[in-house]
């Protein structure tokens, strides 16, 4: 026990440690699976956002649009969907048009941040104005309603879970047994020993915000199949809830660390705390300090556990240099 | 040399404190003279000939364009006025901040539009822009949200607040029969006509239904997907839930698609406010008990008849006593009524 590294386990501890606290204050409502599946479908559109955005985090760069990206994406898909009468193929249309949105506004942002090199946080930054003008524009600042059953059922019952949880595994996969992923690490680690080692960082890069690009507009048609309506403004706060979980989880905003089970780890976190919250009827104007507190708390275990390893580091670098003089 | 130093502040500290309190003196008695002026009025005032084709240019200020309420008002002033292509209707949405608010009030003062419909994001906040608009001869019409009782203007047309809690309340009583625990999805404390309703909702309860227990209240910040997240907590919290109200209707329809998710449609009684075309929708398909309603676009056509009242007569704000109220009539609908709203009237 002695022994034990409490940094390194410190995510696991820090769940278990929340479902404990919450089983025993309401055991009733907590302890549950209806609970949990709505835990689950509540973070299930960060979750998934997250998986892309990671990419993105990994090689140090940000998106910050994030959030209109997200409204955009969705207003298309709910304005083919409408204007074709809701039908299943109008349905498959519109989602494979807001795919193709999302991955294009990466493919901007990829291509400007590289080739310009202007950095992320100011090119983000444009779009995301950008994004919202045309949400708005296509909307016609309207909601549009998304009723229809073929288009609704991607937002109920468990749908929503299963959507995070394949793009979850299918983010780990690429991320830890692909070449590509282990570019991706080494882009944010060093992008000029990558260059020199052969690996072609633009397009790694480019890469990495097509991905985040896709995944977010995905976020934003299962959220408006969740609440069966798309607007200018369905993404509001969204920018910041991916950008905490995957703090939370661990994921250096300076590029090449990071994995995806943290990030996954920091929006689940993040939909417990909420759900905690509700059930004990913390009002909405406590309920921000309680958060914030619980992710100081987590995002210091993290920081303990990454100190933990320099320190180690440091030890074997230590020893590596001594060795020499000694023979 | 260190008490030299510390007089000459507070001399300094002093002299600012009255610069400042003689400018708030100054603007106190500058309008209680335009006030005052009474058989004079407003020195300012221009009347335009609207119907003869003088051009004319109304502003609307919204809180955030972005709603169906604002997009209502929008739409009936500009239906309003579509008569008349001499009048031209520029719409401003201000993201639901109020410092931005007050810049587009002074910027549409300084443009000089000849009439400005304004939803205020804060009314304390924008009092004083009003009043500058009114002093420069600019009518002001508030929609909804009075700025500070002293700040007479033009005209507020406002839909009921208190009473349509009580209407709610008295409505959702009757439909579970008089008891049970209910709760209520609240928005972000502070606005002066969600925190009326949600007054009169509670007020009610208490003074009249004694076994209706309100069990729960939480913000969803007038959000959809907030509320849907919160109705579930709701319904794990309180297995035998028989109503809720939430105090717009977004939240009520967040809250009805948590309930039909969980195979409860229509089991709870689920009640919203504004009358929204997609709440409607929900009343008649039973995910929804009902809701407030309000004809947004005759609130937006209403503001802009007063508007063209103002600007092509002599009537002065001026000589006003007390910002004159239009208020609008609110309509309890329920599955019984939903369908005598016509498309027409759905906004």
């Amino acid at each position: 026990m002695k022994n034990f590294n409490w940094s390194k386990y410190s995510k696991p501890i820090i769940l278990v440690a929340f479902v404990i606290i919450l089983s025993v204050l309401k055991p009733a409502e907590f302890l549950s699976v209806s609970n949990f599946i709505s835990i689950l479908t509540s973070v299930a559109a960060i979750g998934i956002m997250v998986s892309g955005t990671i990419f993105v985090f990994l090689i140090g760069g940000i998106d910050l649009s994030i959030a209109t990206l997200l409204s955009m994406s969705a207003v298309v898909a709910a304005t083919i969907i409408t204007k074709m009468g809701g039908s299943v193929i109008a349905v498959v249309i519109g989602l494979l048009a807001a795919l193709a949105v999302g991955a294009l506004a990466g493919l901007l942002h990829g291509y400007i941040t590289t080739t310009f090199a202007i950095p992320a946080f100011l090119v983000t930054f444009a779009t995301q104005s950008i994004f919202l003008g045309l949400a708005q524009v296509l909307s016609n600042n309207n909601k549009i309603a998304c009723t229809w059953p073929a288009f609704a059922i991607l937002g109920q019952a468990i749908v929503p879970i299963i959507f995070m949880v394949v793009f979850a595994l299918v983010s780990w996969y690429v991320l830890r047994k692909t070449v590509f992923g282990r570019y991706v690490y080494a882009v944010g680690g060093n992008p000029t020993a990558s260059e020199i080692s052969g690996i072609n960082v633009k397009l790694v890069s480019i890469m990495c915000y097509v991905i985040s690009g896709f995944t977010t507009a995905m976020g934003g048609i299962i959220l408006a199949a969740q609440s069966q309506q798309a607007d200018s403004a369905l993404g509001a706060g969204f920018t910041n809830d991916v950008i905490t979980a995957a703090v939370i989880g661990g994921i250096s905003l300076l590029g090449g660390e990071g994995t995806l089970p943290g990030a996954i780890f920091g929006a689940v976190l993040m939909g417990l705390l909420n759900n905690g919250l509700s059930l004990m009827n913390v009002d909405s104007t406590q309920s921000g300090l309680v958060k914030g507190l619980v992710i100081v708390v987590a995002v210091a275990f993290d920081a303990m556990h990454h100190a933990d390893q320099s320190r180690k580091k440091a030890k074997k670098v230590k020893k590596g240099a001594a060795a020499p003089e000694l023979s | 040399m260190k008490t030299r130093k510390l007089a000459l502040l507070l001399t300094a500290v002093l002299m600012i404190c009255l610069v400042f309190s003689g400018c708030e003196r100054k603007v106190r008695e500058d309008s209680g003279a335009a006030i005052a002026g009474g058989s004079g009025g407003n020195p300012n005032k221009k009347k335009v000939d609207i119907y003869g084709g003088e051009e004319v240019k109304i502003a609307y200020i919204a809180h955030d364009l972005g709603t169906p309420n604002n997009q209502g008002w929008k739409e009936g002033i500009e239906r309003e006025c579509a008569s008349w292509p001499n009048i031209k209707i520029d719409s401003y949405g201000a993201e639901e901040k109020a410092d931005k608010q007050v810049e587009i009030m002074t910027n549409c003062i300084n443009q000089q539009y000849n009439a400005i419909i304004i939803q205020c994001s804060d009314g304390a906040a924008l009092a004083p822009s009003i009043a500058q608009a009114e002093e420069a001869g600019i009518p002001v019409i508030t929609l909804n949200l009075d700025c500070s009782k002293d700040t007479i203007h033009s005209a507020l047309v406002m839909a009921v607040d208190y009473d349509a809690g009580r209407m709610a309340a008295d409505k959702m009583a009757e439909q579970i029969g008089g008891k049970g625990k209910i709760a209520i999805i609240e928005g972000v404390p502070g606005l002066e006509r969600t925190d009326n309703l949600e007054r009169g909702f509670i007020d009610t309860v208490k003074e009249k239904y004694k076994d209706i227990e309100i069990v729960a209240q939480q913000s969803a910040s007038f959000q959809k997907n907030t509320a849907r997240t919160v109705m579930e907590s709701f319904m794990q919290q309180h297995a035998d839930l028989k109503g809720v109200f939430a105090i717009n209707d977004a939240m009520a329809e967040g809250a009805a698609l948590a309930a039909n998710n969980k195979g409860k449609k229509g089991e709870i009684c689920i009640w919203g406010a504004d009358g929204e075309k997609i709440a409607l929708e929900m009343i008649e398909d039973g995910s929804m008990a009902g809701t407030i309603y309000t004809n947004s676009w005759d609130e937006g056509s209403t503001a802009a008849k007063i508007a063209l009242l103002m600007m092509s007569s002599d009537y002065d704000s001026a000589v006003l006593t007390e910002t004159p109220k239009v208020i609008m009539e609110p309509i309890v609908v329920t599955k019984d009524n939903v369908g005598d709203i016509s498309e027409e009237d759905r906004w």
